[in-house]
C-alpha cells in the first residue's frame, strides 16, 4: 500500500479479538491563536511539545511556513501537522508554478480540508491558516476532519477556551498592528498559565502584504532560574602530587613512531 | 451512473492472505512466503487491492477512481458519451504504451498518464511512499507468464 501501511491492522485486529486491550488515546496539548488587523493578520502559538504526561521539548516551533505570505499555526499531533503542512506546502508551491500566479490562502486551505477529510480524522491536525494573497487577508481554521471556520479572530487547541477569553474581552474591530500582536500574545499566555497542555514561550508570526515577521520566542516567561548553588569545582582545587611532560620529539622513546607521507595512501572512500 | 464524491463504506468484512496469486504452482492455496515475502505481492499491489480490513484502506484505494467518475459522469451529462469516452481511450493508448517490469516497482502512473488526469502538478505521499521496499521482488518469467494468460 503506498502511503499509509495498514499492514498491520488485520493483526492488531485478530490480537484484539483474543482479548488483548487496545492502545489508550494520547491527549495533545496546545494553545494556538490567529487574528486580523487592518492591513495583516497576525498567528501566535506557545512551545510546549508533550508525550503523554511528560513535557517532550519546552520549545517546540509551532508556525509552519507554507508560503511566503501563508503561516499556518498546528495543534494535535506534531508530526501529522508538521508532515501535512509540508506536503500542502509543495502542492501550493507546484500549484503557484503551474498557474504562474501567487498562491492563495483559499487555496490552501481548500487543499487542507480536502486532503484532512480524506483521511476521515486518522491524520490528527488542527490547524489555523492565516496569510495575505492578491484578494486580501485571510484567517481560517481547519479541524483534523475537514471542517473550516472563518472568522476574525480564533483559537485551537486544549488552551483555545482560556485563549478565547481574552479575545471576547479585549477584541475590538480595526487594530493596529502593535495591539493585534499584544492581543495574540495575551491569549497565548492565558493559555501557557491556565493550561496544563500548553506552556514555555510565545511564538509570534506578523504577516502584512510587503512581508511576514516570525517573532520567535517573542515572550519567554518560563526563564529557567540559575540554581541557587553550584557543584562544579573551581580550577585547582585538587592538589597536584606529581607531574611529568613528555615532550613529542621525545615520544620515540616509549612508542615506535612511523611517519606516514600525507598523499601516498589514502583510505578508499567511494565518492 | 452516480455523482458519488467520496467512495462509499465497503471494506471487506474478510480478509484472506492466501490466495491463489501468492502461493506457489506445486502448492495451491498456501502462501509461499520464500517468494513473494511476507508482506502482501507486488500483483495484488498493482491490482489496488487492499491489504487489510481497515476501512481507511478501501476509502483511500477507491478515492481517484471515484472522483475520476464523478468526472467522467459530469462530463457526459454536459458533452455527451463522446467526452469520457475519447479521454477513457487516451488514457488506455497510454497505459497500452508504457510498460516496466514489477520488478523496478510498480505503482506509479506514468507521465502521460499524470497529465491526462491532470494530476501533473500534484505530490501526494502515495507518489513517494510507494510500499515497494516491504513487497517482494517478483521474477520476471512469472509475471510475463501471467500478462501473456499462460498461469
Amino acid at each position: 500500500m503506498p502511503g499509509f501501511d495498514f499492514s498491520n491492522y488485520n493483526r492488531n485486529a485478530a490480537l484484539h479479538a483474543q482479548g488483548m486491550p487496545l492502545p489508550k488515546a494520547t491527549s495533545t496539548g496546545t494553545t494556538i491563536v490567529g487574528c486580523i488587523f487592518d492591513g495583516g493578520v497576525v498567528i501566535a502559538a506557545d512551545t510546549r511539545a508533550t508525550s503523554g504526561p511528560i513535557v517532550a521539548d519546552k520549545n517546540c516551533e509551532k508556525l509552519h511556513y507554507i508560503a511566503p505570505q501563508i503561516w499556518c499555526a498546528g495543534a494535535g499531533t506534531a508530526a501529522d501537522t508538521e508532515f501535512t503542512t509540508a506536503l500542502i506546502s509543495s502542492q501550493l508551491e507546484l500549484h503557484a508554478m503551474s498557474t504562474g500566479r501567487k498562491p492563495r490562502v483559499v487555496t490552501c486551505m481548500t487543499m487542507l480540508k480536502q486532503h484532512l477529510f480524506r483521511y476521515q480524522g486518522h491524520i490528527g491536525a488542527y490547524l489555523v491558516v492565516a496569510g495575505v494573497d492578491p484578494t486580501g487577508t485571510h484567517l481560517f481554521t481547519v479541524h483534523a476532519h475537514g471542517s473550516t471556520d472563518k472568522l476574525p479572530y480564533v483559537t485551537m487547541g486544549s488552551g483555545s477556551l482560556a485563549a478565547m477569553s481574552v479575545f471576547e474581552s479585549k477584541w475590538k474591530a480595526e487594530l493596529t498592528q502593535e495591539e493585534a500582536v499584544e492581543l495574540a500574545s495575551q491569549a497565548i499566555l492565558a493559555g501557557i498559565w491556565n493550561d496544563l497542555g500548553s506552556g514555555s514561550n510565545v511564538d509570534v508570526a506578523v504577516i502584512t502584504p510587503e512581508k511576514t515577521t516570525l517573532k520567535r520566542n517573542l515572550i519567554k516567561p518560563n526563564e529557567k532560574a540559575p540554581k541557587l548553588q553550584s557543584y562544579k569545582f573551581a580550577r585547582g582545587t585538587t592538589a597536584v602530587l606529581n607531574e611529568k611532560i613528555i615532550k613529542k620529539s621525545e615520544i620515540g622513546r616509549y612508542v615506535s613512531v612511523q611517519e606516514v607521507p600525507l598523499e601516498s595512501d589514502k583510505m578508499e572512500v567511494d565518492s | 451512473m452516480s455523482l458519488r464524491i467520496v467512495p462509499e463504506n465497503s471494506q471487506a468484512t474478510s480478509f484472506s492472505h492466501t490466495n491463489r496469486t501468492t502461493s506457489a504452482p506445486s502448492a495451491p492455496g498456501v502462501h509461499d512466503t520464500l517468494r513473494h515475502g511476507v508482506a502482501q505481492s507486488p500483483f495484488d499491489a498493482a491490482a489496488n487491492k487492499p491489504s487489510s480490513a481497515h476501512p481507511l484502506e478501501a476509502r483511500l484505494k477507491s478515492w481517484e477512481a471515484t472522483q475520476e467518475s464523478l468526472r467522467m459522469e459530469t462530463l457526459r451529462r454536459t458533452y455527451g458519451i463522446a467526452e469520457p469516452v475519447r479521454r477513457g481511450m487516451e488514457l488506455k493508448i497510454v497505459r497500452d504504451g508504457e510498460w516496466r517490469p514489477l520488478a523496478l516497482g510498480g505503482g506509479l502512473p506514468s507521465v502521460h498518464e499524470d497529465i491526462l488526469k491532470g494530476r501533473e502538478d500534484m505530490i501526494s505521499w502515495e507518489d513517494v511512499f510507494t510500499g515497494d521496499e516491504m513487497r517482494g521482488v517478483p521474477g520476471v518469467h512469472d509475471e510475463m507468464e501471467r500478462k501473456l494468460k499462460m498461469q
